[in-house]
């Protein structure tokens, strides 16, 4: 038994190590002074961490990310949540429909996606960046639609739903106050990955708004060029960010598995 | 006042979903008919399949994906099998992991292999103080590059999707057809191949349509330099001197084509075999 177990172990060490691999190296030379012809930095630092940091123009790039961000996130929750509630609750038709549309985000590469926008919004007077946020929240539909159907399935929703509004609520209460506090996992997870997917566009962002709006990722990919030391600083920065993310995503939904 | 509200919700998802997938979409299709002075036509087209460049692209796309996501693929089907043996806390902080790292995906990726394996990078710094070569004839920037720099976001991938039917297979499956008698070879081919193959396959596809989609972590790489269906559509839509954007909407929608081919392909084989298995 114990060496059937060895192997396993050995494979996902190797595997952990191969993925770590850059970004170790990125954090070592984050925090060297030089590292030209050493086997080692020659000396370590964080010159470098408050050299972008206090960089005002690292502070309005981190805001504009927050910001894409933020409000891909809003704008996502307020029409999904009710709309696969809805769909869940009372149209299976409309559903079973929905979920080619629902895939095509997933087939459909940024790359291509841009293409067309590029094409549909060049003489149309509406700020695209209005659209950039429409964009990235329609992007991520695929994970948000999965998430929020295993909630609506998961409990009977629609005896709650209709019961609330026999004691008294309205649709719109009975939604905020009875089905919301049931479906805060989801929401959660739904937040996280819509959250995500405003911070880490860069394609969509880039070609689209014509690299006028500078995110996080389109500065990391201006630094690459010009200043290695301050660029290896966003990427672990960025890197942390993910990190936290991601712990928190994991850490909900193995909780709502457990209890 | 019920029905309206409903409706309204509807009406607005209805709206942007047409507003930013079906209209751009409709709009890149219809001017991949047209050329750059205004006339109709299949010439787009006709530019794509008959001129080398293109048709290079069109191949090297195809063949790294490929390549990239067999590799990764391989690798995966090891680290899933494995994560299966480990307890459930372990398991939990991988699938973490795994989960970050398939993010980490983009400029940060090639950023940090660039600072890894590129021309100055660490590996090449500790290999020439040392004097040995670590690297052997690894690049960056070359075909083998890209295929390593997708690993790093496609094993993970693979893992995640591949887990939960590694999971499915139950160690009490192997007791019970040893209990019967059955043969290894048997049991290998009525009881685990129905279960994992529609997973290899539909993991296989995801891999692949992934590789082919990928665009940042090139463009980070290379810049427009390696041909590929992708880095082409960014150069023509780049504003540069080159921009055509008809003739990107043609690849694109090639591409497109390719994708919803593959994703119908993946489909059809993995329910044929849940056919037959419920049969």
């Amino acid at each position: 038994m114990k060496v059937k177990k060895r192997t396993p172990k050995i494979i996902l060490t190797i595997i952990f190590i191969y993925l770590l691999l850059p970004i170790v190296a990125t954090f070592l030379y984050s925090i060297s002074t030089s590292w030209i012809n050493t086997v080692l930095p020659e000396g370590l630092t964080f010159k470098w961490y408050a050299q972008l940091v206090f960089n005002p123009e690292f502070l309005n790039v981190v805001l504009r990310s927050l910001v894409l961000s933020i409000f891909t996130t809003i704008l996502g929750l307020v029409i999904f949540v009710p709309v696969i509630f809805y769909m869940n609750i009372y149209n299976q038709k409309l559903k079973a429909k929905m979920r080619y549309i629902t895939m095509l985000p997933f087939i459909i590469p940024g790359i291509i996606l841009v293409t067309g926008l590029i094409q549909l919004y060049k003489d149309i007077p509406i700020p695209k960046i209005v659209i950039l946020v429409m964009v990235l929240s329609v992007m991520s539909l695929p994970l948000v639609y999965q998430t929020l159907n295993n909630v609506f399935i998961s409990k009977d929703f629609k005896s709650m739903f209709e019961q609330s509004q026999l004691l008294g609520y309205g649709p719109v209460k009975s939604f905020m106050f009875v089905i919301v506090p049931n479906i805060k996992t989801g929401l959660i997870v739904s937040t996280l990955l819509l959250f995500s997917a405003g911070l880490g566009d860069y394609v969509i962002t880039n070609l689209f708004l014509g690299g006028n709006y500078i995110t996080l990722k389109i500065y990391m990919y201006r630094l690459m060029a010009v200043n290695g030391n301050a660029g290896s600083v966003l990427t672990i920065i960025y890197f942390i960010m993910l990190s936290i993310l991601s712990a928190i995503l994991i850490r909900t939904t193995s909780k709502a598995k457990k209890g | 006042m019920k029905m309206s509200l409903k409706n309204r919700f509807l009406l607005l998802f209805v709206l942007l979903i047409c507003l930013v997938l079906i209209f751009p979409i409709g709009v890149m299709i219809i001017s991949s008919f047209n050329s750059q002075d205004g006339s109709w036509g299949l010439m787009n087209y006709q530019e794509l399949f008959t001129n080398h460049y293109y048709r290079n692209a069109i191949g090297h796309s195809l063949t790294l994906s490929l390549s990239a996501s067999l590799f990764s693929e391989v690798i995966a089907i090891l680290g899933a099998w494995s994560l299966t043996k480990m307890s459930s806390s372990v398991k939990e902080s991988l699938v973490t992991i795994f989960n970050l790292a398939s993010s980490f995906a983009g400029v940060p990726l090639a950023f940090s292999l660039i600072i890894l394996l590129g021309n100055s990078g660490v590996l090449h710094v500790i290999s020439k103080s040392l004097d040995i070569n670590i690297l052997g004839s690894i690049n960056v920037y070359s075909w083998l590059g890209i295929v390593i720099a997708y690993s790093f976001f496609e094993i993970p991938l693979g893992i995640l999707f591949l887990y939960p039917t590694f999971e499915e297979i139950d160690q009490g499956w192997k007791e019970a057809s040893d209990t019967l008698g059955v043969s290894n070879c048997f049991f290998l081919k009525k009881v685990i191949y129905p279960v994992l193959v529609p997973g290899l396959v539909e993991t296989l596809i995801i891999l692949f349509a992934n590789a082919m989609g990928t665009y940042e972590t090139v463009f980070a790489l290379t810049g427009n330099n390696i041909t590929f269906i992708s880095t082409i559509i960014g150069s023509l839509i780049g504003g540069e001197i080159t921009s055509n954007i008809p003739l990107a909407g043609a690849l694109s929608v090639v591409f497109g084509l390719v994708m919803i081919a593959l994703v119908i392909m993946g489909n059809l084989l993995v329910r044929t075999k849940r056919i037959t298995e419920g049969k």
